[in-house]
């Protein structure tokens, strides 16, 4: 139940990104949230880094449907390679490649 | 394929509500919130993928199968421990993949200790294990990759319908899926005669008897000999061809379990060209045998031994007297009474020696001699033979179909 209690900790916490308004704290307030909501946090920076460069991207932007468009899109492209890594990996695994 | 849990799921409805927020008030926080969500799951997904992959290079499997020597329809006991370096926070759980004859149900056991299940093999032949399935996931993904490079050892199946086939015993007596159809088709009768004190009273036949009026005892094919000596010539070479040396063991391991099943021992004399390999007295138990013959394989011998025939049989020729005969003829007896007067004195033959004392020790009445009659020097089987017959020993030479009888043998039966 740990773990549930955990869950909904990120949810409310979420509720106060949304709440702060400046994209700044919302951005600083994210951070926290999310490495205080996983356990190991190796490779963080990474994360760090990407979430930093889609705040700034919302930041120049005039509106916030564009940067989400394109989020979405490299999130779609993210998710392909990682298909592709997870087959390459099974094919290696299995002997055939 | 990577399995989202019911976190990674969580995650994914709080971003698309976040979204839904955002769109409509146009909340850069809100979008910001939503974004790093699916960045955040991105993330994981590609931490999990990594860490799968670490795993995947450092896994290690070790595997044992007892017995060696494995027939259709036995139970076989598999020993896996597999051993891997996990990343933290990442559960890793590793299974047995049995081969595609089998049936069994091997546990699922963490990494670093040994897994101990048993399977029956179904079918005969070749066959390899399938590998291991290792079970990974963390708190946002799971994934079971198949492993299928850890498929050693080999394993050889025999058909269950060569001897013995419905005993109801497995290699060690342990239980075995009997073919009933075969368990009552019995053992082949050779003849009968009458009975004699000590023959086993299960070996009397009823309607023999009371057709006579006097008890009368089965022969049971290949038994009539009394207790018999199994004799393997191992062979110098097969061309790695295992499998043709697999089967001509089991055949032995057959042969040897059924002796010690009838007589309650057995004894094993393994030679090659020129060389007393092992030589096992009287064994009671089939696992002495078993793990004699399970460490066989093609050896090239140290001393060929390219003797003709007994020293007996060469001093008979050399006293043959060569009037009459031709050049040739009366040139090889000069030579050989020289060689056997000049050596006649010496020690016979290492191999002689040994295989005598053997013999003596086994204290059978019949050799029954397997070999494969390959291509070569065949001199050691006929010193065998003559050993044998010094000895009054019967001797049945077990044989490919097609193969030349040796000299000295009293019967040929084929392998």
């Amino acid at each position: 139940m740990a773990t549930d209690r955990r869950f909904i900790l990120l949810c409310t916490a979420e509720v106060l990104v949304v709440a702060a308004g400046n994209i700044v704290a919302a951005l600083i307030l994210q951070m926290i949230v999310l490495a205080a909501f996983i356990e190991y946090r190796r490779g963080f920076a990474t994360f760090a880094a990407a979430t930093i460069a889609f705040s700034g991207v919302i930041a120049v932007s005039s509106t916030v449907s564009f940067p989400l468009l394109a989020l979405a899109g490299a999130l779609g492209c993210g998710y392909l390679a990682l298909l592709l890594q997870d087959y390459r990996l099974a094919r290696w695994a299995g002997g055939e490649a | 394929m990577f399995r989202p849990t019911w976190k990674t799921g969580g995650i994914a409805a709080l971003a698309l509500a976040l979204t839904a927020v955002a769109l409509p008030l146009a909340n850069p926080a809100a979008a910001l919130a939503a974004g790093s969500l699916g960045l955040f799951l991105l993330w994981r997904g590609w931490r999990f993928e990594r860490d799968l992959a670490i795993v995947a290079a450092s896994l290690a499997v070790e595997r044992e199968v007892e017995p060696k020597l494995l027939r259709q329809g036995a139970m076989a006991s598999i020993r896996v421990r597999a051993d891997l370096s996990a990343p933290p926070g990442l559960t890793v759980r590793v299974r047995d993949l049995p081969p595609a004859v089998a049936t069994g149900d091997p546990p699922l056991s963490p990494p670093g200790t040994v897994a101990t299940y048993t399977v029956w093999l179904m079918a005969p032949g070749g066959t390899t294990f399938g590998g291991v399935i290792v079970e990974a996931s963390d708190a946002y993904f799971s994934r079971d990759l198949i492993c299928r490079h850890y498929n050693a050892p080999h394993l050889q199946v025999f058909p269950g319908g060569s001897w013995g086939v419905g005993r109801g015993r497995g290699v060690r007596g342990e239980d075995t899926r009997v073919d009933r159809k075969a368990a009552l088709a019995g053992q082949d009768v050779r003849g009968f005669r009458p009975y004699r004190s000590g023959d086993d009273p299960r070996h009397v036949d009823w309607k023999v008897t009371a057709r006579r009026g006097t008890l009368y005892v089965r022969e049971i094919a290949g038994l009539e000999g009394g207790i018999p000596l199994i004799a393997v010539d191992l062979p110098t070479t097969l061309n790695g061809d295992l499998t043709t040396l697999a089967r001509f063991t089991m055949t032995v391991y057959s042969a040897a379990e059924e002796v010690i099943n009838t007589h309650g021992n057995c004894s094993l004399l393994i030679i090659t060209s020129g060389e007393v390999v092992r030589f096992l007295p009287g064994a009671q138990d089939i696992r002495e045998v078993v793990a004699i013959l399970g460490s066989l394989a093609p050896v090239e011998p140290h001393a060929p031994l390219y003797r003709a025939s007994g020293s007996a049989v060469l001093m008979a020729r050399m006293r043959r007297p060569a009037i009459g005969a031709g050049p040739e003829e009366r040139a090889y007896h000069e030579r050989l009474s020289d060689i056997i007067s000049a050596f006649a004195a010496e020690n016979p033959v290492p191999f002689t020696v040994a295989i005598r004392e053997a013999l003596s020790r086994a204290n059978a009445v019949e050799i029954r001699l397997y070999s494969l009659l390959v291509t070569g020097d065949r001199s050691h089987l006929v010193q065998l033979a003559n050993e044998a017959k010094s000895q009054k020993m019967r001797v049945v030479l077990k044989a490919p179909v097609g193969a030349s009888p040796l000299p000295g043998i009293d019967a040929m039966e084929v392998l």
